[in-house]
């Protein structure tokens, strides 16, 4: 190859313009064309959830229980339940429990209606603010009006302090 | 292989198709028009920006209606969720319904405008008459399109606008047998409130009835100027 010497300058010209039109009318078409492309549908994908809890868990005392939360694009799933939660329900924090050199993880969600838990430190035990319901740091109740135990979650320690639970990611796309 | 020459485009695609249709002798006789000096001030400019407005409405709303769901039933409705769905989530939806928005509050301001310059100039007078008919018809049918589009979306700003809107045309008093208003009123909301058959008809208003009626008009409107000439000035 190698520059024809036999292109007009009027050939050349011509493409050139033709080039520089077409160019224009793709870059006027291709927000369109970006537009009718259909946004992916919401979605979630099962995933072991890192969560990080408010004190390193190695530091977690016998008899002591300490909080942690899922990230904003993902949730954790009840490995069982009873009352308000269900196997599979959502629950978007827990709590990682150290009872009898056992390690326990339970979801934040009161089984009467589903209101976050405290834990009492003071009384090694966990508190309903709504309807004041107790649970023990095994998570059965001690006093209703909740009539199941806390749910539990799945999760495995991380030698950094860290937890993977099991739960969801949300995938991008349009809700 | 050599690089086609313009001539070569010609004999191929252009010399094909006329040989078929007469296209270059129609497209020449339509763009090859002299204007005269006088035309060329920038108030004749804004009848051109209608159009152009007008282009741009007709093609960002067949894409709007690519997403948008004519249902007004439901908490939130589909209207509402679909409006929402193409300003959130559909690849630059924002933009394609930004322009219709704003191309349509523009072309309000272009029909005012090239109005103004047509009664300024004098360019209703005879034989232009018939011209300036279809004209205020064509600037009452933007104007229902701009009151039947600003129900679509169909949040709280769009449903209470529209309960003004056929209060006032429900407002004429009741003469004899006939309560004007009352039908007026029914007509419009399509039932005894205002509800998802409100929507349902001016959706279809919108969307089917005006741009039939404005496209027809507009070509009247273009046949009628090259049949008199641009006017002259006073």
């Amino acid at each position: 190859m190698g520059v024809d010497p036999n292109v007009s300058r009027r050939t050349f010209l011509t493409w050139y313009m033709a080039g520089l039109m077409t160019a224009t009318l793709v870059a006027g078409l291709a927000p369109i064309l970006v537009y009718v492309w259909p946004p992916a549908p919401p979605g979630q994908k099962n995933a072991k959830v890192k969560a990080t809890p408010d004190t390193p868990l190695s530091d977690l005392q016998e008899n002591d229980a300490v909080r942690f939360k899922s990230p904003d694009n993902a949730g954790f799933y009840m490995q069982d339940g009873g009352g308000d939660n269900s196997k599979g329900d959502i629950a978007y924090s827990g709590y990682a429990v150290k009872a009898g050199s056992q390690t326990l993880f339970f979801a934040v969600n009161c089984s009467h209606l589903g209101c976050s838990i405290n834990w009492v430190k003071d009384k090694t035990r966990f508190e309903c603010p709504c309807h004041g319901s107790r649970f023990s740091i095994q998570g059965q109740v001690i006093h209703g009006p909740a009539a199941f135990p806390l749910s539990h979650l799945k999760a495995e320690t991380q030698p950094d302090g860290t937890l993977l639970v099991d739960g969801f990611i949300q995938t991008p796309g349009a809700s | 292989m050599a690089i086609p020459t313009p001539r070569d485009v010609q004999l191929a695609v252009v010399d094909w198709l006329d040989s078929r249709f007469p296209f270059t002798e129609v497209v020449d006789e339509s763009l090859t028009q002299r204007v005269p000096n006088y035309a060329n001030a920038f108030y004749y400019c804004f009848g051109g920006m209608v159009f152009i407005l007008i282009v741009l409405q007709i093609v960002t709303g067949i894409f709007l209606a690519f997403y948008y769901v004519p249902d007004g039933a439901g908490n939130p409705a589909p209207a509402y969720t679909s409006v929402n769905f193409i300003m959130n989530h559909v690849y630059l939806g924002w933009l394609i319904r930004g322009i219709h928005f704003w191309s349509a509050n523009l072309l309000i301001v272009m029909v005012v405008l090239h109005m103004a310059r047509v009664y300024w100039t004098g360019s209703y007078r005879a034989p232009r008459e018939l011209n300036w008919m279809v004209g205020v018809t064509m600037m009452f049918l933007v104007l229902v399109f701009s009151l039947t589009g600003y129900l679509l979306p169909w949040d709280t700003k769009a449903y209470w606008a529209t309960s003004v809107t056929i209060k006032i045309a429900g407002s004429p008093p009741v003469i004899g047998p006939i309560d004007i208003g009352g039908w007026t009123k029914l007509l419009l909301q399509g039932g005894p409130v205002e509800g998802p058959e409100t929507l349902q008809r001016f959706f279809a208003i919108h969307v089917f009835l005006l741009p039939a009626l404005i496209i027809v008009l507009m070509y009247v409107h273009f046949r009628l100027i090259r049949e008199h000439g641009i006017s002259e000035p006073l």
